[in-house]
């Protein structure tokens, strides 16, 4: 059926479903561009349906047992293989306290019918300043594991998305999984958002706290998304929570670091100087909500 | 490139039904006009408004952001196949008499998502359902009346599980 507007069609294309990776890496060692990675489709599909991608090879990565990994190794961390979809993440156990940031996240993207489909890798790999999932990532020291005919590699999260819709990955790699560190004891993570009224994010923010009364050994971690075109951790603030200052100083003072290390830019969604504000404000209540005040 | 067509085997409510596909093509539109299911509507095709839901191997999913060749082997519930021909499922027959709908273009959409979230929740709040149903959109905005609906479904279907279990006691 087609009325005519090019997005309620899709473009022509051969599906091809390997059975294993190494079936999946030659057809991309071989098509290189010309093939693109199909798991929940979401995003690959829009961008084929409005003609922004039009590969000669859709390649269904469903098949291959070993991406349906979702793996907690306790100290070893958590491994989110290439397949496992959002509401599969949401029933996961380990993200219910410990890595909760995430949870969070993904609680709060598209809407639970999308969600059966949709995979935190697609997520990633879109790479997109408006993607919530790469701010979590962050706080939990993520990898990337990318394969290629020619074997592994493990890309840090804060490497792994280049510009807009650039990644680090190869024309011929496929990211197999991602692999989460686990946070210090006992400590507690959130995330927030503000989103336009199309419900694209354009401030994100994760943050991750352990013993907050204790300043010799609090560890206070912050992220953010979507204000400029990579997201990036904020280490400055970071370091600042380790003395013993008052907490609510502290909070004042991160957020004049995070005002002078930010530079958000100005796009359809917002301009720079909103952005700046709700950045503070999420920055704030976020701090605030960790560290009970 | 050359159009290559496909055989694929898709059981639809019940009933095995082999279809000719082309690679490109959209489980939505492949149910529609080739297995003439009407019950699933194409409104968006850009996974917004949640008409062309229908459960794949059990689970709702938008069928615009799904290949037909993807559904080969599987198994495909929509409206019509809740309950025997010419009868009503519970959760169907408390929308009729909620009256939970005006045009009821979107029903058949909203009334799978429910039934799924009744199989896996059996006692949703209404923040559940509103929280569950949120991928769907409903212009007439009988929202109200449905939740309403789903949430005098789920008391018959709880009373009528305890008055199973008194007697399997007794």
């Amino acid at each position: 059926m087609s009325f005519g507007s090019s997005y309620l069609t899709l473009p022509d294309f051969q599906y091809l479903k390997p059975k294993t990776l190494q079936d999946a890496l030659q057809l991309l060692d071989e098509h290189k561009d010309e093939a693109k990675i199909l798991s929940g489709g979401i995003g690959l599909l829009a961008f084929m349906k409005e003609r922004l991608v039009d590969p000669h090879w859709v390649v269904d990565i469903k098949a291959i047992d070993e991406l349906h990994t979702l793996r907690d190794e306790g100290a070893k961390g958590l491994t989110i293989g290439a397949t496992s979809t959002m509401n599969q993440l949401l029933d996961f156990e380990p993200l219910k306290e410990k890595y909760k940031a995430l949870r969070d996240c993904i609680s709060l993207l598209s809407d639970p019918v999308l969600r059966n489909r949709s995979t935190l890798v697609g997520d990633i790999c879109e790479a997109l300043p408006y993607v919530d999932g790469p701010t979590p990532l962050l706080l939990f020291d993520a990898e990337i594991e990318a394969a290629s005919v020619k074997g592994t590699r493990q890309v840090p999260m804060s490497e792994f998305i280049k510009g807009v819709a650039e990644t680090a990955l190869e024309p011929n790699e496929i990211v197999v999984a991602i692999h989460l560190k686990p946070p210090p004891e006992h400590s507690k993570s959130l995330f927030l958002k503000h989103t336009s009224s199309s419900e694209f994010s354009i401030v994100n923010v994760a943050a991750l706290c352990a013993n907050p009364t204790k300043p010799e050994s609090r560890t206070v971690r912050l992220a953010y998304g979507a204000i400029t075109p990579t997201p990036a951790r904020v280490h400055e603030v970071e370091e600042l929570f380790k003395r013993k200052t008052p907490v609510s100083q502290l909070i004042d003072e991160a957020v004049s670091v995070v005002r002078k290390s930010t530079e958000p830019m100005t796009d359809v969604l917002a301009k720079a100087e909103y952005r700046s504000h709700i950045l503070e404000v999420l920055t704030i209540r976020a701090l605030r909500r960790l560290l009970g005040r | 490139m050359t159009e290559m067509a496909h055989s694929v085997n898709i059981k639809i409510n019940g009933v095995d039904r082999k279809l000719e596909i082309k690679d490109n093509e959209l489980l939505l539109d492949v149910i529609r006009d080739k297995a003439g299911v009407k019950s699933v509507k194409a409104g968006c095709w850009r996974g917004e408004c949640g008409l062309c839901t229908v459960l794949l191997d059990g689970k709702p999913v938008k069928s615009c952001f799904v290949l037909a060749i993807e559904a080969d082997g599987r198994e495909i519930v929509t409206a019509e196949g809740l309950a025997p021909e010419g009868q009503l499922s519970l959760l169907q027959k408390h929308f009729v008499e909620k009256a939970a709908l005006q045009c009821g273009f979107c029903t058949p959409s909203f009334v799978l998502t429910a039934h799924y979230l009744l199989s896996m929740n059996p006692n949703p709040t209404e923040r559940e359902i509103r929280e569950y149903l949120s991928g769907h959109i409903c212009r007439c905005g009988t929202y109200k009346q449905m939740i309403e609906a789903i949430l005098e479904c789920a008391k018959e279907q709880n009373q009528a599980k305890q008055v199973t279990g008194h007697k399997g006691k007794g």
